[in-house]
């Protein structure tokens, strides 16, 4: 008999701001929403590990998307004549016309790195149709990540971009999984890593905002231990400002916890799911 | 802590030139790196993905690329078997939040063959002392 995955993956069209997107997205389980972001120039693979374990599944319908430019999700028409710069404003309400479009009801968002940081955005914008928000390797501030050198025709953005992000992960997360966290970095379009860093690096500065968000649904803060760009201190420092926060500080794990290492990520995760069950 | 003398060099250099995977995507790795431990200085030679000379004859005269410098310190927990969080890549150590390494010259040559360099250095944790 045929292994087969759970996964299923589907297009939806989002109408977004005059645009009709085109979006991938994968999904498996039934329960309550939660939708799973992926980081910059990467897509839904990362979050294979999850979508397929059964302890999580069988209460959440778990659904990765990638984002338009990323994985199988076209970017928009007229792509060729710009330069990609992900913006807050694009990334929290083109999330929120997704869910819509899934007729998602109150899901929990769970993102990694510039997945992470927009839960601040939208904590702050769209907390009333949300459940709860996991922020993981999250902080108010991340800057020095927008290089010129990540999209550059002299350098071969495949293995610049993924090498650039390989020390990222703990030496001791699988070196199989390191790997294939490298290999989905290897292979995004030209500038699109780049892209999504200005959000990351720049147009994400939540400084002198995070101690006002309204507080009305839960945020979970996880950060590895080996996160070099958004480091534990950074995470607690934000958790500190933000209300109704937990932090929660993962050991021998580092940017990537879904893929890079999945087990250990597994053993900090299910106590949040648990206690998001628990409340819904 | 690691030696960082012509010895410790010497065996890296040994490693690097005896080792497959650098043999196949080292082949565009062709530069000198300067790289300094503290005071201790050397310039590597890479041709082709393997290290035919290493300098440790510094002065005036001496030319490279690119180079890697940093306090012996940080590169002792760069060398140890499991770096510990901020000091297992290069890029962790001379991130503008943390400046441990400082990264100067044709970098362009450095991001052209990052993986490739990373990989040899990474090599650093199999060296006998």
């Amino acid at each position: 008999m045929a292994n087969i995955e759970p996964i299923t993956g589907r297009y939806v069209r989002v109408p977004y701001e005059g645009e009709d997107y085109r979006v991938f997205y994968e999904e498996a389980g039934q329960g309550i929403p939660l939708v799973c972001l992926h980081t910059a120039g990467t897509d839904t693979r990362e979050w294979r590990h999850q979508l397929c374990d059964t302890d999580i599944n069988s209460d959440f319908r778990v659904i990765a998307l990638d984002l338009p430019r990323h994985g199988k999700s076209i970017p928009p028409a007229g792509w060729w004549k710009e330069e990609y710069k992900l913006t807050a404003q694009f990334y929290s309400e083109f999330l929120m016309a997704f869910c819509k479009e899934l007729e998602l009801d109150n899901p929990v968002i769970m993102g990694s790195s510039m997945g992470g940081n927009i839960c601040l955005h939208l904590a702050r914008n769209c907390s009333s149709d949300l459940r709860a928000l996991i922020a993981i390797e999250a902080c108010d501030y991340s800057p020095g990540w927008w290089l010129d050198w990540l999209w550059n025709p002299h350098v071969h953005g495949g293995e610049a971009c993924a090498t650039s992000v390989y020390g990222l992960m703990a030496p001791q997360s699988p070196e199989e999984y390191r790997r294939e966290t490298w290999w989905y970095y290897a292979q995004s379009g030209p500038g699109i890593f780049k892209g999504d860093l200005y959000f990351y690096s720049v147009d994400h500065d939540f400084r002198a905002m995070a101690e006002n968000l309204p507080g009305d649904i839960p945020i979970y803060f996880m950060t590895g231990v080996y996160d070099f760009a958004c480091t534990p201190e950074m995470t607690e420092k934000t958790a500190k400002k933000v209300k109704n926060s937990e932090c929660i500080i993962m050991e021998e794990i580092g940017h990537f916890p879904m893929c890079e290492n999945p087990v250990t990520f597994k053993k900090y995760l299910m106590p949040v799911l648990a206690k998001i069950l628990q409340t819904s | 802590m690691a030696a960082f003398d012509t010895g410790w060099m010497e065996r890296w250099q040994a490693l690097v030139n005896q080792d497959r995977v650098t043999k196949i995507i080292g082949r565009h790795l062709t530069t000198d790196v300067l790289l300094a431990f503290g005071e201790t200085a050397y310039v590597v030679s890479f041709v082709g993905g393997t290290i035919p000379k290493i300098s440790s004859d510094i002065g005036p005269e001496s030319t490279y690329v690119f180079a890697l410098r940093g306090p012996a310190e940080t590169w002792a927990k760069f060398v140890q078997p499991i770096p510990p969080p901020m000091y297992n890549d290069i890029w962790a150590m001379a991130h503008p939040l943390h400046g441990r390494l400082q990264i100067e010259g044709d970098v362009k040559v450095m991001w052209q063959n990052l993986r490739a360099f990373t990989w040899t250095l990474d090599l650093m944790r199999n060296v006998q002392e």
